[in-house]
């Protein structure tokens, strides 16, 4: 089917509130296959891909100031659960060493990204995702490390993990966090020499993939929303999503056969998950969960492991609490969802042309939780814009990475919830500017990926007039 | 680890080795037509005879004995939640979140002999279990009142294309008189699935020792895939690690060691074998049937407000005491404080058993021992652990292959089974075809096909079956001594 054909697909079946001018489609459709060449082009080039797309004239208002609409905990809670807010908040905030020197705890290395779960996710409120300046120069160099810091982090840019598509034949997957610096040089690391991965050749073989932390407000909500209603979600409007070229499925669990929800391309499961495989890929803090240590070059593995375990001390509260692996999921998990900011006719449109267009057949606007063993997260409504499946995304954002059933083009469906004060944009980061953000869902297919699903759906925001596409963006930064 | 005196040259030359081969073979081609019937009887290339199981008292089963005060201070409570039997809602505190579908209800009823912990027990336990309070569930035909334990996996979902792979509960709570309102879940047609081929099996692991196992670093494991590369190389082995996607680390547990760590092992059977959602899988894993979701309309305070079933407590009924891990965790702790079977003493007939294990190149895959590292648990703490596992996964051809890939295992792919506590062990293979382990020996070996290639176990087979009686002899009651 041509772009042209589904266009008209779609003016008619889906959208006959407001048909398609074939006038402009003329216009636009020629004007996108330019954009694609231009944006294939691009990716090789990803340092030049922040330019404005010319398709549209929509202005994005930029992160919305005030209050953060996001942290704090769920209403709710019980008195025990309030009890206990303080040990796991500062768990989630503390920084660490290689060497426990109280009130730092200890784990740190041999390899790690960061040196506390806060540091990555504290924007704009603890639990949220890369701040204005990226805490990362303040963390290489502590107490002596000799790292230098990798060309792609940059002070005001992202927060930025490191993937490998291969490993060093260039042929076998890799797919594997490498973790930008190490412990080497530090003075509570002595006798530890291990080097950085070469990120620079990585980079210029293209080998190199990067992502952003992802925001964890809302999580213990997102996690038990039942499997079925996502599968009956997926299966909803069937007809309307293949007219767009929407497909989609879940990432499921090789484990228990459920559908994964967290992360970039949904390969975790449930925040104890990510919480336990985090404090090892992201700090190196070796855990009841993945209790080795990612080098072990001699003299690297310096401390007794896991590195963090379940607390047998006797004593009020701290009595056989769970280690820091379930702290970090307590705290994840009663993280309120992000509020958005009370409507205005401009984002009250915004959401209209967001539904009509067909942002909302993958950015699903609500689930509702289940009766839930925990009080604070039983039958509410969660307002994600997410269907926790993943979808192709086409060359432009393919990142070569298979996890599970998600493919090296698909990712998950980015929640929107909170993108109104979200500094960053896509899985790696590339852009602030939520009109290219849009933009950069659209992609022609080559000889390795298929066309992105969301291509129709881009075509329609382009044919928006300004107007709409503005109500469109305020919406999107009202969240 | 030595150098096996492995004889190769006699191995190429020696006729008998050659009419080992062939009946080998002609055993391979009967078991090949009687895999689809039953392979439970038959004999390989082998006079030796299995003396069978050590009988009790068990040789497995016992905490450490270098736990802490404070450890030590947990292990009753760590053992109660064990031996747990779960209902649906009702029982006493702590013991409810049974179902939708499930395949037992206590962790121990599988994980039972020769101790708690253990695997699948003389008789089996499901027939107590199956039909508790009022349950209407169908016995499946392949689980019987003196075979093992076994769960159930389908290769293929129903359109017989797309790969499954997964557990498929045997039981269900539907009629339950502690599930009031839950009627209509239907249990899978085991039968018919059977009759297309899409039904595998497997086994009831054993879990002592295996703290020790979830230390193992990563480097040992890759340097003793490494080691004795050509004498390997001669004998068709290879093998590799199953490495986890979520931290790279090696997977080490199950029949495929698909999976990384006990407390992730405790997650997932949690909810898959007894439906007691929890907080690594916090979903009910049937959600058909709304009325057979929780919570219950019971009076009671001892049940399941919603998923998840289980969870770190706060103090909250039906759990107490307070801020005590999850039940996940806690089995993660018994498991990690259970100290490995212990072998009994030598005697001149195991210590030859040991050296032809070494000298055929069983060793080659069953790597006698590991040595932890450091561990923050001083009773794991450098421990020599005497496994017999390369924690690798093998090729181990159409015999044994089920059809099911789980990350990097592919479905002719096992994990070298740990041999420890395999003195006391009641049933072998994956799916516990044999209770018998010269047949289980025998399994190992395996013709290639236009599917699958051969067993990487071949070379090593025909050596155990080109040993003298005696030497074959010795080298099972080797076995049987661990």
């Amino acid at each position: 089917m041509t772009e042209k054909s589904r266009m008209n697909d779609m003016s008619q079946q889906s959208n006959p509130s407001r048909p398609v001018n074939r006038l402009a489609l003329r216009v636009f459709v020629p004007a996108l296959l330019l954009v694609a060449v231009f944006g294939v082009a691009i990716t090789y080039f990803p340092k030049n891909a922040t330019g404005r797309s010319p398709l549209t004239s929509a202005i994005d208002p930029g992160p919305r100031g005030g209050a953060p609409g996001a942290g704090g905990f769920l209403t709710g809670l019980s008195s025990n659960e309030k009890q206990i807010l303080p040990t796991i908040t500062t768990e989630f905030s503390r920084a660490h060493d290689v060497v426990v020197t109280s009130p730092v705890d200890g784990g740190l290395g041999p390899r790690f990204n960061s040196n506390s779960c806060v540091s990555c996710h504290q924007y704009p409120a603890a639990g949220g995702s890369s701040p204005v300046s990226n805490p990362l120069f303040s963390v290489y160099q502590l107490r002596g490390a000799s790292n230098t810091m990798p060309s792609f982090i940059t002070t005001s840019g992202p927060i930025l993990e490191a993937r490998f598509i291969h490993q060093s034949d260039g042929v076998t997957p890799d797919g594997n966090i490498h973790q930008l610096f190490t412990i080497t040089g530090r003075s509570d690391a002595t006798g530890c020499s291990i080097s950085q991965p070469d990120f620079t050749t990585a980079q210029l073989t293209g080998n190199l993939a990067l992502r952003q932390p992802t925001p964890m407000y809302g999580s213990g909500l997102m996690e038990i929303i039942k499997n079925i209603d996502i599968v009956n979600n997926m299966n909803a409007n069937l007809a309307l999503k293949q007219s767009l070229g929407i497909a989609g499925h879940p990432n499921y669990s090789g484990n228990d056969g459920s559908i994964q929800r967290f992360g970039w391309k949904a390969q975790f499961r449930a925040v104890l998950t990510v919480a336990s495989a985090q404090l090892n890929t992201e700090m190196g803090v070796t855990n009841e969960m993945f209790p080795t240590e990612l080098d072990q070059t001699p003299g690297c593995v310096i401390n007794p492991l896991p590195e963090t375990v379940t607390n047998f001390t006797p004593g009020i509260l701290t009595e056989n609490f769970p280690g820091d692996a379930e702290r970090d999921m307590l705290y994840a998990t009663w993280l309120l969802g992000p509020k958005a900011i009370a409507p205005t006719p401009s984002t009250t449109n915004g959401q209209t042309q967001f539904n009509n267009i067909g942002c909302v057949l993958c950015h699903t606007t609500s689930f509702t939780t289940p009766a839930g063993s925990r009080p604070a997260l039983t039958n509410q409504i969660i307002t994600l814009y997410s269907d926790f499946l993943v979808h192709h995304m086409g060359p432009g954002l393919a990142d070569g990475i298979a996890q599970g059933g998600a493919g090296p083009d698909e990712f998950r469906t980015a929640p929107l919830w909170g993108i109104g004060q979200r500094l960053f944009f896509i899985h790696d980061g590339r852009t602030k500017d939520l009109v290219q953000a849009i933009e950069d869902h659209y992609s022609l297919g080559n000889g390795t990926y298929g066309n992105s699903e969301a291509n129709s759906v881009i075509t329609n925001f382009n044919a928006l007039s300004t107007t709409n596409q503005q109500d469109l963006l305020n919406f999107l930064r009202s969240l | 680890m030595a150098q096996p005196a492995f004889p190769a040259k006699r191995y190429l030359k020696n006729k008998t080795l050659v009419i080992g081969l062939m009946l080998v073979g002609l055993a391979l081609v009967s078991i090949v037509a009687l895999t689809s019937l039953s392979a439970s009887s038959i004999r390989g290339a082998s006079s030796a005879i299995d003396p069978g199981p050590r009988p009790l008292p068990a040789a497995a089963g016992a905490f450490y004995t270098t736990l802490t005060p404070n450890q030590n201070s947990v292990t009753a409570r760590l053992t109660t939640v064990m031996t747990e039997v779960n209902q649906v809602t009702g029982g006493m505190q702590k013991t409810v979140g049974l179902g939708p579908g499930f395949n037992s209800n206590s962790c121990t009823s599988c994980h039972a002999y020769p101790a708690n912990g253990g695997t699948s027990p003389p008789v089996n336990p499901l027939f107590a279990i199956f039909n508790l309070f009022g349950g209407t569930n169908t016995m499946p035909f392949f689980i019987t009142t003196n075979g093992p334990v076994l769960v159930a996996r389908f290769v293929h979902q129903a359109d017989g294309v797309t790969p499954d792979g997964g557990v498929h509960n045997m039981f269900n709570i539907s009629n339950r008189t502690d599930a009031p309102g839950c009627t209509g879940l239907v249990q899978p047609d085991f039968s018919g699935e059977a009759a297309k081929g899409n039904l595998i099996n497997r086994l009831t692991t054993p879990t002592y020792g295996e703290g020790l196992v979830e230390l193992v670093q990563e480097s040992d494991i890759v340097a003793n895939l490494a080691a004795n590369s050509s004498l390997k190389q001669t004998l068709g082995i290879t093998g590799h690690a199953n490495y986890s996607g979520d931290d790279g680390g090696i997977n080490r547990f199950g029949w495929k060691a698909q999976i990384r760590s006990l407390v992730y092992f405790s997650g997932e059977a949690y909810n898959v074998e007894e439906g007691n959602s929890n907080e690594m899988f916090p979903n009910e894993r049937d959600e058909s049937v709304p009325a057979c979701l929780p919570p219950f309309p019971v009076g009671s305070t001892f049940h399941t407000k919603g998923v998840p079933d289980d969870r770190v407590d706060t103090g909250e009924a039906p759990k107490r005491p307070v801020n005590f891990s999850g039940d996940l965790e806690r089995f993660g702790l018994f498991m990690r404080f259970l100290q490995p079977p212990t072998p009994v003493a030598p005697t001149p007939s195991t210590t030859n058993g040991q050296v032809q294990f070494n000298n055929v190149g069983c060793v080659l895959c069953h790597q006698t021992s590991f040595t932890t590292p450091k561990s923050s648990i001083a009773a794991l703490s450098q421990q020599t652990a005497t496994l017999y596992s390369d924690l690798a996964v093998h090729h181990m051809g159409p015999v044994l292959a089920d059809g099911i890939m789980q990350g990097q295992a592919g479905p002719d792919e096992f994990r070298t089974a740990p041999l420890w506590g395999i003195g006391q062990r009641l049933f072998f293979m994956h799916d516990g075809r044999t209770a018998d382990i010269v047949q289980a020996i025998q399994d190992h070996f395996s013709l290639g096909n236009s599917q699958y290639p051969a067993s990487e176990a071949n070379g090593v087979v025909n050596n155990f079956n080109a040993l003298s009686p005696t030497n074959q002899q010795d080298l099972i009651n080797f076995l049987r001594s661990l």
